[in-house]
């Protein structure tokens, strides 16, 4: 029996060595250690021995076991390891080939800058009003310090509909509106669809603005600067230098454009800044009283600024569009891009 | 406003570049939109004396130049005959540039070294033609002088982008006004010396204004004796570097004074005045008059007119009549100074479409108590240019009072509402700079009269502005104010509207923007009935062409227009959108509706172009999908798709509407295939149309979340024969019917019709999933509930299970 055991550890090493796949090997444990393996049958045989032998030769089986066992066990994990590994080595994909992806959808360059801008004054404490597209005379024009008649209408050359209205000419008219509806503190921007009768490479009689407006007790022009070198160096980084010079638009006084430094060249002068080193992008300046008499604020007690910025000329900027036309022809070779 | 760097110092002194200038004048709001400057980079062309001349050996027409050029003498070649030795030259020098990009290299002509090239004034660009070279006066300016400051030629050219609030810098006067004022130097006197002889003025002319309220003043000047011809070269020079075209010397004179003074003149032959009168009147009704430039226009009677006495000799400050226009033979002049109101001039040159420098300055207002010096200066010009003689005294027609109303200032105000702190000296010395008179009030303030052209100065904020200006916008610190904390958050229309945009470019959307207006036609397009809504539109009263001609009641023409577009550039997989206002005219009085709208169109193939997945065709179902995935993302229940009544611009069989609860919320198909031909579109396409005010209204901003459940599922397949006639949602419709708390989910996923289905039928696939809340269902409840499932099918609808 010793002997016996002896040989089938042997035979079973030896197997077990030259066993090459997990079949292999688990057709050794079977033939071995299964139900009626081979060391399962000697084991039966314990029986017949002797009380002496008995204990011994049970010690010896179980050692014989465990090693089988043991052996497999280690013979399997590598066998099972180099099958991985053969799996890993054979199989290979053209990681080159491109991805499958969903078609992407984008949003118009506009409305991202519009986002952003609202973004952006979100966080100055500004929130977002509205008004119509269609409008009088009184809250585009007249409220606004232009009186009929009056050479700054020709500034902006206008489109008219029906029953003495017209289409707004800028968003300056949500100044007059918010203001009527409610009191000081006002911090609002507005941004919107506006129009004008003039169509060339510069000019679209369809486009977009973005009017602010903050009244409150005590605000200065100094204030204006603040909040717009804030705006500006958001939108185009923080170096971006800033320079207002005075200008005139019927309803603010002091009136300023604001310029900074051409995103292009970075003020050493350029093409799109025609060599001055300064791009202007925004109108702006302090409320001038007559408006706030058409809105029955006490121009005494309250001071404020507003200001107006076309959105089309700040996308061009951003995303170095040369003609404005692109954003209007909607050619998704173009807007897939955003 | 054009304006040049050596014009404006002789107005006032100044030690600024060119370039510094600029910058200075942008600075004080007068933007300097761009700089000429001449004589630029010909610095290399100086002064030079030809110190011996002889023939040239191998060519009879040139001649061998020795040229002192101050520093040194250089061999030049020279073709011209029209100089003698020791005659004063302009050299170009090697390595200059002469206008056309000619440069001077060093050369050899015919065997001879040439260093250089004289010139002549047409190689300048100077001149237009010239015989032979420029030839100088001996004493013109040192040898090496650049000859473009001998000539004193080196010169800016300044143009000046006005605001329309600054009408007193229409001439280079004002423009050296501001000047002087911020850089706190005195203007340079003007100095007029009129000669005057003979009889008064009184005796040649007489003026009459019969409508002062719109004509303040009118002065005018007798000058006779005088010939017509062309005008000094200078003059020509000093009209040209400013871009106006030299006329004859009388003419010239009126145009050189306007750009000098901002005073718009106007000089009338005088022997072609009937009655030897002016009259200063309306225009009579339908009143013809043929202007300078042979128009005849048709007057109002707003119109303003100079007569003689029998008629209309001018269109007061906009332009003269070519019947009393100065001819070549004109001898005697009447010279017209005068002031009309601003508005009365702006209406008429803007309804005869008459846009003229003299209208141009009226329009904005001018200087009424400049007048007579511009006149006087005018008259005294024009003699010494045209000879003749002054007659004595003006007539000066000035029936206003022109003092002006004195502000109040508050000069702690000016620092307060600007954010700085200048001295109280500081903010008056600039009032003073700017030629305001001020006068101390007892209560601090300040009493301040303006000067006459500062016709924009009229109350306290607009000192407070020349305050800002003149002290400088850069010296202003930026501060953040300190601001009332408001309360405020987006508005729920604002919210929805990005929701909407968001979730349709996670839907492979991409978003497009057409322009509001859109031409008449554009409901035709759509075949809408004659009586829908959408085809009464707001008309624009001056459209730029056609195609605008109407604010759009609907976004589908842009939209479809540019699905056209898209696919002629190729483009064929498109998914857009658009969201935007469509406009109704209000009823009555009230203002017009432009509620926002949504729509889309798909076309092409559903992922694109691919290597790995079989290209399919997007259709009804891709759009109906985006829809409802945005109905569902904005929780918007109870919605039903009804094919009943459709849109006329789709598909019959292939579209419906879309109700939530009883409101119509819009609608989804495929394109009806005449709409597709008249947009021009090559490929099928499938739209959607959402009112968006509706989904703002009907959007709920509750969401229901229920915990999932933690027990497993068990799902039940059912295959059925169903005829066409019974939609699809019937069944599901069904089974929800139930009411079975364990039915989790109810999905269709098969839809076949074709070999072995019956004609008139389809065969449908659905697959119930069956899970509880509460327990592991058991296999005989599972099968209990599924076959009460089926039977409720099978017994309520015309189905057959398979």
């Amino acid at each position: 029996m010793r002997e016996q055991l002896e040989q089938l550890r042997n035979g079973a090493v030896q197997a077990i060595a030259a066993a090459t796949t997990v079949e292999q090997l688990q057709e050794i444990r079977i033939t071995l250690l299964g139900r009626k393996g081979e060391l399962t049958a000697l084991m039966k045989g314990l029986g017949s021995l002797s009380a002496e032998e008995r204990p011994v030769i049970g010690q010896l089986v179980n050692s014989v076991r465990d090693e089988i066992e043991s052996a497999l066990g280690t013979a399997l994990a590598a066998a099972q390891e180099n099958l991985i590994a053969e799996r890993l080595s054979s199989e290979r994909i053209d990681i080159s080939l491109p991805g499958r992806r969903p078609l992407r959808g984008t949003k118009h360059p506009i409305s991202l800058v519009i986002e952003e801008v609202s973004a952006i004054f979100a966080g100055l404490g500004f929130s977002v009003a509205e008004g119509p597209e269609i409008e009088h005379d009184w809250y585009n024009f007249e409220a606004l310090n232009f009186p009929p008649e009056h050479p700054a209408r020709d500034m902006q050359d206008t489109f008219f509909v029906e029953n003495s209205m017209l289409l707004r000419t800028h968003t300056s008219p949500v100044q007059i509106r918010t203001m009527l509806k409610q009191k000081p503190p006002v911090r609002i921007i507005a941004p919107g669809t506006v129009y004008r009768c003039d169509s060339d490479a510069t000019h679209s009689p369809m486009f977009h603005q973005i009017e602010g407006l903050m009244v409150d007790t005590g605000v200065t022009f100094g204030d204006l600067k603040g909040i717009l070198t804030v705006f500006t160096n958001q939108l185009f980084g923080q170096k971006t230098g800033v320079r207002l010079r005075p200008s005139y638009f019927p309803f603010t006084e002091p009136s300023a454009e604001v310029d900074i430094a051409c995103v292009i060249c970075g003020g050493k002068g350029c093409r799109v800044c025609k060599n001055s080193g300064w791009l202007e992008i925004l109108g702006a300046g302090m409320v001038d009283p007559e408006v706030y008499r058409h809105v029955q604020y006490d121009a005494e007690q309250i001071s404020g600024f507003a200001f107006g910025m076309g959105i089309e000329r700040i996308a061009m900027l951003k995303y170095g569009i040369s003609d404005m036309r692109l954003l209007f022809e909607n050619d998704v070779r173009f807007l897939r891009q955003f | 406003m054009n304006v040049t760097y050596n014009w404006l110092k002789e107005f006032v002194d100044f030690s600024e570049t060119p370039d510094e200038l600029a910058a200075l004048l942008t600075m004080l709001g007068l933007e300097v939109d761009s700089m000429v400057k001449l004589g630029e980079g010909l610095d290399d062309v100086v002064v030079a004396r030809v110190e011996e001349k002889r023939q040239h050996p191998n060519a009879d027409k040139l001649s061998l130049c020795k040229v002192n050029n101050g520093k040194e003498i250089v061999d030049v070649v020279c073709g011209a005959q029209n100089f003698t030795q020791g005659a004063t030259v302009a050299l170009a020098q090697i390595g200059s540039v002469l206008p056309g990009d000619f440069k001077i290299k060093r050369s050899k002509i015919r065997g001879e070294e040439s260093c250089g090239m004289l010139c002549s004034d047409k190689e300048l660009g100077l001149a237009d033609e010239s015989a032979g070279i420029m030839v100088l006066d001996a004493d013109i300016a040192p040898l090496g002088t650049p000859i473009f400051t001998a000539l004193g030629l080196k010169d800016t050219l300044l143009e000046i982008g006005l605001t329309p609030n600054r009408s007193d810098c229409l001439s280079v006067i004002g423009i050296a006004r501001d000047l002087a004022a911020k850089l706190g130097v005195q203007l340079k006197p003007l100095a007029t010396t009129l000669p005057e002889a003979g009889e008064p003025v009184g005796s040649f002319i007489k003026v009459t204004i019969d409508n002062p309220e719109l004509c303040p003043r009118y002065a005018a000047r007798y000058i006779s004796g005088c010939t017509i011809a062309p005008s000094p070269e200078w003059l020509v020079k000093r009209l040209t570097s400013i871009g106006i075209r030299s006329i004859n010397n009388v003419v010239d004179v009126t145009n050189l004074i306007m750009m000098e003074l901002g005073q718009p003149l106007h000089a009338f032959d005088c022997d072609r005045l009937a009655g030897k009168q002016v009259v200063v009147r309306t225009a009579g009704e339908g009143e013809l008059f043929t202007t300078l430039d042979n128009q005849q226009r048709t007057l109002q009677a707003t119109d303003l007119v100079i007569c003689d006495a029998e008629r209309p000799v001018a269109l007061a400050g906009v332009m003269g009549g070519l019947n009393s226009e100065i001819e070549l033979t004109t001898t005697a002049i009447l010279l017209e100074s005068a002031f009309f109101k601003p508005a009365a001039i702006r209406k008429t040159a803007k309804r005869l479409g008459l846009h003229t420098e003299s209208s141009h300055r009226f329009e904005r207002g001018i200087d009424i108590d400049s007048v007579g010096r511009a006149l006087d200066r005018a008259a005294a010009l024009i003699v010494e240019l045209a000879g003749g003689t002054v007659a004595q005294g003006a007539l000066d027609v000035y029936p206003g009072n022109s003092e002006r109303t004195p502000i109040t200032f508050r000069p702690e105000r000016a620092n307060g509402l600007i954010g700085i702190t200048l001295e109280r000296s500081e903010i008056l010395d600039i009032l003073i700079r700017l030629q305001c008179r001020i006068a101390e009030n007892s209560d601090g303030s300040v009493s301040v009269i303006p000067p006459h052209y500062r016709l924009d100065i009229e109350r306290e904020i607009d000192l407070i502005e020349e305050v800002a200006r003149l002290n400088g916008y850069d010296k202003i610190p930026a501060t953040m104010p300190i601001a009332r904390v408001v309360s405020d958050r987006p508005s729920r229309h604002q919210e929805i509207e990005k929701l909407v945009r968001e979730l349709l470019v996670q839907n492979s959307m991409t978003e497009i923007i057409n322009f509001s207006f859109t031409s008449a036609d554009a409901a035709g397009k759509l075949l809408l009935s004659d009586d829908d809504p959408r085809r009464v539109a707001i008309k624009l009263a001056n459209p730029l062409v056609d195609e605008h001609s109407v604010m759009r009641t609907t976004l589908l023409p842009g939209l479809l227009e540019t699905t056209a577009k898209n696919m002629s550039f190729r483009s064929l997989d498109l998914k857009l959108f658009e969201m935007r206002r469509v406009y109704f005219p209000g009823e009555g009085d009230n203002m017009p509706h432009e509620p926002l709208c949504v729509v889309g169109a798909i076309s092409g193939s559903r992922d694109g172009d691919g290597w790995s997945r079989p290209q399919e065709a997007v259709d009804f179902y891709d759009a109906k999908g985006i829809v409802e995935s945005l109905l569902e993302s904005l929780e918007i229940g109870g919605v039903s798709w009804n094919s009943e009544q459709v849109e006329s611009y789709y598909h019959p069989g292939k579209s419906c509407s879309i109700f939530a609860g009883r409101d119509y919320i819009g609608s989804v198909g495929e394109l009806h295939p005449t709409v597709q031909k008249n947009f021009g579109i090559e490929k099928t396409v499938f739209c959607f149309e959402l009112n968006f005010e509706k989904l703002v209204k009907l959007s709920r901003t509750k969401k229901t979340i229920t915990a999932p459940s933690r027990f497993p599922d068990s799902s039940r397949d059912i295959a059925m024969l169903v005829p066409d006639e019974v939609p699809a949602s019937k069944i599901i419709d069904c089974v929800k019917a139930e009411k079975a708390k364990e039915i989790e989910q109810v999905q269709i996923f098969d839809v076949y019709c074709g070999a072995g289905v019956p004609a008139g039928q389809r065969s449908i696939a659905i697959r119930i999933r069956y899970r509880s809340f509460e327990r592991t269902l058991a296999e005989e409840e599972i099968v209990a509930l599924h076959k009460r499932v089926v039977t409720n099918l099978v017994n309520k609808l015309p189905v057959t299970v398979r």
